[in-house]
């Protein structure tokens, strides 16, 4: 039997048991989604990386594909400090999940039994509600049962499949309409680094009409072991709501990290999103937005930096399924050692998105002559009045800055570490919620070095 | 203070230097002063150690140390400071993190406590405030859309911060209102002292009469061609460089 058989199998019954287990007591609805998650994946089994399947030539998932991966047990000697992961403001909804596990002591507001049971908790107010999507599940929330998996089919991937199939827990985020909400929304997802571990977090976000919302997304972990995440985000954006999403990726030097993120948004509604990915061995991040009616705006940056062999594989795509709407996609990258960036920006204008505005940028810097930049736009327009334009530019570090640079007294590697910040900055200051941007800032500094 | 000896130094293969000797001790001024093209940038750059600029022959020496063997950040801790004739716009690199990278470097090679954000920024508005320098131009990324004038002041305020023993001013004097020259001159002034030495490049007399050279050379095509006092500034001033060259009978 070959590996990937071997493993094709280790899922299987693992999916079994977990149906038996912790899967058992769901409702039948979400017991019907998980099984038929799982049967896609078994159809499709994971991707391989192979001319003609486009989505993932540049990216090979071997190293998945033929491990075993099983649901992370709560890890007892883990214990985790909350400190270095805490955005800097006196405000915040936080969420935490210890290797996809709830953790209410690392969680602001956790929710007691009576609470969840009234329907007043689920309903919000004037404030957003933040709980577990678990909670949501089992004191039947009528959202929950509406909107999982409503953008994010298992049909998509392996991956997504992979993720409906051990849907246990997550984060259900419900912004009710006109509800403006000044501080950030915090879901920290901490991976405590064993080896052969694996999570698959949920994330569910309904941004309801004229609401405004920032939510961020940590991925962080203790220690170094080859584990892997598999997240999946579905984010309802209502008519002129306003929905800022950040990810930021520190996983492991040897962790899997695989992210995918559906977005549909109504009319006059806005997002921005940025990821962030500055950890994995592996990365694939997939973002989509559809842009279901007039007006909708779509703003989706992000950025990545990989030393050694690190692999990050980034998609943004925009459906312009109605007229007026504007999407922008930039991302940024930063290659040192033998590490290999890609990126795939795609728009589609259907038939009558007329006044399409589509925009796309990739620019990559390249700080070893070992790194390697993929870049790959994907236009399909069938509107005639539309402005779409992409452009991609891969370079090295300017000769004049780092001399100048040097000539102040900053030794070469710190020069370099300026120069890659202040290329990136144009993504970090994308990021509206200046504790989100402080946290982004914070950490891309101490990845890459060169003072605070 | 620097030792120059028969310095050569080729640019893309051309030869530019051919062969520039200048002693620049403690507590003096010299004016270099030559024609556009002379290569009188080029000898701040082979000095301050930008790639590109090949030393081919001859040697510097600051302090008695081969200056020429050091890479430029190491130059810069020493003490040697280049004002920039084309300071460099770096987009999205911070005035304020570039220039306390640099001082905080330059304090740590020399064993002292670095500063934090908090206590650099009340050094650098003080000095800001000393040039006359718009604070908001401290957040805003390095040189980038700064005015011409602006950029100068900015070279003037890292000079500021840096506090180096040998500056070297390549034009800081060009592209400067009335005004902007003599703050900016003054300034420097005020932080020359005996244990500073001071390169001053420049096309003009005025600024001379801030910074009283103790000696002037006139480079000409890669060589010294003519030094001396102050008289000799005014002397190009009047004549020109063909005819002082003529004059002195090269
Ligand atoms: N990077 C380069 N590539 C090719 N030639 C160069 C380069 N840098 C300098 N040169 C040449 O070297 C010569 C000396 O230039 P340099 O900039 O040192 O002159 P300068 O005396 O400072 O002139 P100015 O008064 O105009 O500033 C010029 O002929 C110039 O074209
Ligand atoms: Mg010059």
């Amino acid at each position: 039997m070959s590996a990937s058989a071997n493993s094709a199998t280790a899922w299987a019954e693992q999916f079994h048991a977990f149906e038996r287990n912790g899967a058992a007591g769901a409702p039948q609805w979400l017991a019907n989604l998980r099984r038929s998650a799982f049967g896609a994946f078994e159809r499709a089994g994971f991707p391989t990386a192979r001319r003609g399947n486009e989505p993932w030539k540049y990216t090979n998932v071997r190293p998945i594909a033929e491990s075993v991966f099983t649901i992370a047990e709560p890890n007892a000697e883990a214990s985790v400090d909350l400190a270095p992961y805490e955005l800097p403001c006196p405000r915040v909804h936080r969420l935490t999940f210890v290797d996809g596990r709830y953790a209410a002591h690392l969680s602001t507001e956790p929710a007691s039994e009576a609470e969840l049971r009234s329907g007043a908790l689920w309903r919000g107010g004037d404030g957003p509600v933040v709980g577990r999507l678990a909670d949501a599940v089992e004191y039947r929330v009528p959202l929950a049962q509406e909107r999982l998996g409503s953008l994010a089919s298992a049909e998509d991937d392996a991956f997504t499949a992979l993720n409906t199939a051990f849907l246990r827990d997550g984060a259900f985020v419900h912004v009710p309409a006109g509800a403006v909400v000044p501080e950030p929304i915090h879901l920290l997802f901490i991976a405590t680094g064993r080896s052969a571990a694996a999570t698959h977090p949920r994330a569910l976000i309904s941004a309801d009409a004229d609401s405004s919302a920032t939510v961020l997304m940590s991925f962080e972990s203790l220690d170094g072991g080859a584990y892997f995440t598999n997240a999946v985000t579905e984010a309802i954006v209502g008519p002129g709501a306003n929905l800022r999403l950040c990810a930021l990726q520190r996983e492991s030097a040897g962790a899997f990290h695989i992210a995918s993120t559906r977005i549909r948004q109504a009319r006059g509604s806005r997002v921005s999103s940025v990821v962030v990915d500055l950890g994995g061995r592996l990365s694939r991040r997939e973002i989509s937005a559809a842009l279901e009616e007039p007006g909708a705006e779509v703003s989706l940056c992000g950025l990545y930096y990989g030393d050694g062999e690190r692999h990050m594989d980034n998609r943004a795509f925009v459906d312009h399924a109605a007229p007026e709407a504007t999407s922008s996609e930039i991302y940024k990258g930063v290659l040192d050692g033998a590490s290999r960036g890609v990126f795939c920006g795609g728009a589609l204008a259907r038939p009558g998105a007329q006044k399409t505005v589509a925009r796309q940028t990739n620019k990559t810097l390249l700080l070893s002559p070992g790194a390697e930049a993929d870049s790959q736009p994907k236009l399909e327009i069938f509107a005639d009045d539309v402005s779409c334009t992409h452009g991609s530019a891969v370079g090295q570090p300017d000769a004049d800055a780092l001399f100048y640079l040097k000539s102040r007294g900053i030794g070469a590697d710190a020069a370099l570490a300026l120069l890659a910040r202040g290329f990136m900055s144009e993504v970090i200051a994308a990021i509206e919620d200046g504790a989100v941007r402080q946290r982004v800032e914070d950490a891309v500094a101490a990845r890459l070095g060169g003072g605070a | 203070m620097l030792e120059v000896r028969g310095l050569r130094a080729e640019v893309n293969g051309v030869e530019i230097l051919k062969g520039v000797d200048l002693s620049v001790g403690a507590g003096e001024t010299h004016a270099i002063m030559g024609p556009n093209g002379s290569g009188k940038s080029t000898l701040a750059f082979a000095l301050a150690g930008r790639p590109g600029y090949e030393v081919t022959g001859g040697e510097a020496l600051f302090d008695g140390e081969d200056l020429l063997a050091l890479p430029p950040e190491e130059r810069a801790r020493k003490g040697l400071f280049l004002s920039f004739q084309h300071p460099v716009e770096i987009p999205g690199v911070r005035m304020d993190r570039f220039l306390r990278a640099g001082y905080n470097e330059t304090r740590k090679s020399k064993g002292e406590a670095e500063l934090d954000p908090l206590q650099f920024d009340r050094l650098i508005r003080g000095k800001a405030k000393s040039f006359r320098m718009d604070p908001a131009l401290i957040k805003r990324s390095v040189n980038e859309g700064f005015s011409g004038g602006e950029k100068k002041r900015n070279e003037a305020l890292q000079m500021a911060a840096l506090e180096p023993r040998l500056r070297i001013l390549d034009e800081i004097d060009s592209g400067l209102d009335v005004d902007a020259l003599r703050e900016i001159a003054e300034g420097v002034a005020e932080m020359s002292g005996p244990d500073t030495a001071t390169i001053l490049v420049t096309h003009y007399e005025r600024i001379l009469a801030y910074l009283e050279p103790t000696h002037v050379h006139v480079l000409m095509d890669g060589r010294v061609a003519r030094s001396g006092g102050r008289e000799l500034a005014r002397e190009v001033e009047e004549r020109g460089y063909d005819r002082l060259t003529a004059g002195a009978g090269v």
